[in-house]
């Protein structure tokens, strides 16, 4: 589900729109310098990938209903990170154009957040750790963490964009909920995308982008300060909530000024009053907890899924037949 | 999941699917761009936009069912997001909370149907040939052609993958799900990606420089027979 029309407000539209515009053409110009004539091809068999990939339902296995990948990180792992944002951005367009999901005027955001961020910031927080960690572990921990984050950052944007759009005081809030919710879903998407690169690192690794050119050299400074950056947004996220005196603070002070007095009648009738307001002291620390948990379980399921896929790797290129693709007879015994 | 969809111009072949797409697609982004401008808490506009949106329902000969399921399915998160909006948006002073999320989610299920009657009523070739038209960067446009040839491809392909690994799996727990569901799609992916280097062999093969070429311009109407 992506951003209706009607959410955000004009400026917030129009200046996403412009980035996105600035953004999704800057990656295509890109990809054309790296690929020439094959973009065009691969773009759209990935983004028809991408789109089929999201048909995939994965239950939840507490509730009653079922998630899918969004897949911002696969495709910038396995493509490139300018590359991913332009599959996302051509998925987002026809999900948009053919099934109004997500409103046409809020295509921009949600190009900025599904794309921008999740693919080019979830590529500068995935390379610098693989290439710290190196090889196939690498990889799969890079991937993991920044899917995980990915996600994060995708709701910490949105919140940002929702909050522009005139509920400035109510930030810490609403990036409160959003990451709460969101660390759940991140953390399904750190799941699927280790699974999937842990499949193809068994039977193609020299398809996922970079790795093959660029080895395992130490990472290049801009990208670690990036990566870094995107990190501190994510824990800012988490920790917004913790600040909830200072937004007491600013309300009282909007009070006594009396440039928010215009709400407070609002606040108290709406229907949702008091559930925002009561919410506020209770989800604080469930939210930092959830952030810590989610964290350290994908850095362990990272580290455990890569170490596993490192052994797999290793036995079937030490086994005579190379690596077996299909699933047609019984294992061969180890010899 | 949701490709059934996508049958391009629908049983009916009403006045709306031989329209120019040129035209469709700039009133759709004016209907869209005209609600986003009604200001809050002003029903009146609003419900003139729906008799208009209800009009031509009528006159595409798309079965409002259709159109109303689909709505439907969209309208959950509109609806939380009023509810988390509506309560301290500058306008609930004045008018409430309710006429505030009100007019949010009504403005979406107006814009939501005539995106989707859009999608109904024009084959998706000829979207891409007025998006064409108005500029669009060409190299997005010929994506976008390819990325819609390969998706039924894909989606089949995907399904027949899925019913083989049903055939083969006795017993499913809820916890196989992930990983089976994972082989899937990095199965999918590595055969679309050796799909894509074949296809742009046989592409080269056959003289592409990177354009799509179709026998029929952007300005002509739908050619397609009706189904």
């Amino acid at each position: 589900m992506h951003i209706p029309d009607h959410v955000l407000s004009q400026p917030v539209l129009i200046a996403s729109g412009a980035i996105a515009l600035g953004g999704f053409s800057l990656g295509l110009k890109r990809l054309e310098r790296r690929l020439r004539d094959r973009t065009v091809v691969l773009m759209g068999i990935m983004a028809a990938f991408v789109f089929a990939a999201q048909m995939v339902n994965f239950p939840l296995l507490v509730l009653p209903a079922s998630g899918h990948l969004i897949g911002g990180v696969l495709a910038a792992v396995m493509l490139g990170p300018w590359a991913g944002a332009v599959v996302m951005g051509t998925v987002l367009l026809v999900q948009c154009l053919l099934f109004a999901d997500g409103g046409i005027l809020a295509l921009g955001a949600n190009f900025v957040n599904l794309g921008l961020i999740a693919s080019v910031g979830g590529y500068a927080i995935y390379d610098p750790i693989r290439r710290g960690v190196g090889g196939r572990a690498g990889v799969m921990l890079g991937a993991m963490v920044a899917a995980w984050f990915s996600v994060l950052l995708a709701s910490l944007a949105f919140a940002i964009e929702l909050a522009g759009s005139g509920w400035w005081e109510q930030l810490p809030e609403v990036l409160g909920w959003m990451a709460l919710v969101h660390a759940a879903i991140g953390l399904g998407e750190a799941m699927i995308t280790g699974l999937v690169l842990r499949s193809v690192l068994a039977v193609r690794p020299d398809l996922i982008f970079g790795v093959v050119e660029q080895g395992d050299a130490p990472p290049r400074w801009g990208r670690v300060a990036l990566a870094g950056l995107g990190v501190a947004l994510a824990v800012a996220a988490f920790l917004a909530p913790m600040a909830s005196p200072l937004d007491d603070g600013l309300e009282f002070v909007g009070g006594r000024l009396g440039f928010l007095s215009g709400e407070e009648p609002a606040m108290i009738s709406g229907p949702m009053a008091d559930y925002s307001l009561k919410g506020l002291p209770d989800i604080a620390p469930v939210t930092a907890a959830a952030g810590l948990i989610g964290t350290v379980t994908v850095f362990a399921a990272g580290w455990f899924l890569g170490r596993a896929s490192t052994g797999i790797a290793s036995r079937l290129e030490r086994s005579p037949e190379g690596p077996r693709s299909g699933g047609e007879g019984p294992e061969p015994h180890a010899a | 999941m949701r490709l059934d969809w996508l049958e391009g111009p629908g049983s009916a072949g009403g006045p709306l699917h031989r329209l120019d797409a040129r035209v469709k697609l700039a009133a759709v982004v004016g209907f869209v761009l005209a609600v986003v401008l009604v200001p809050m808490g002003s029903w009146r506009p609003l419900g003139i936009a729906g008799m208009v949106l209800a009009g031509l329902v009528g006159l595409s000969g798309v079965a409002p069912s259709l159109l109303l399921r689909r709505i439907a399915a969209l309208m959950p998160v509109v609806v939380v997001l009023a509810a988390v909006i509506a309560p301290t948006h500058p306008k609930a002073s004045a008018l409430g909370a309710w006429a505030v999320g009100g007019t949010i989610v009504a403005k979406n299920a107006l814009t939501i149907g005539a995106i989707l009657l859009f999608a109904r009523v024009t084959c998706f070739r000829s979207v891409l040939g007025a998006l064409s038209w108005f500029r669009v960067p060409p190299a997005l446009v010929a994506t976008l052609h390819l990325m819609y040839r390969y998706l039924f491809v894909l989606s089949d392909q995907l399904g027949r993958m899925a019913r083989a690994r049903r055939s083969r799996s006795f017993r499913r727990s809820r916890w196989a799900e992930w990983p089976l569901g994972a082989g899937l799609i990095a199965a999918l992916m590595l055969r679309s990606f050796e799909r894509g280097e074949r296809v742009h062999a046989a592409m080269l093969a056959r003289g592409w420089d990177g354009t799509v070429r179709s026998l029929d311009g952007p300005d002509r109407p739908e050619t397609l027979p009706p189904t």
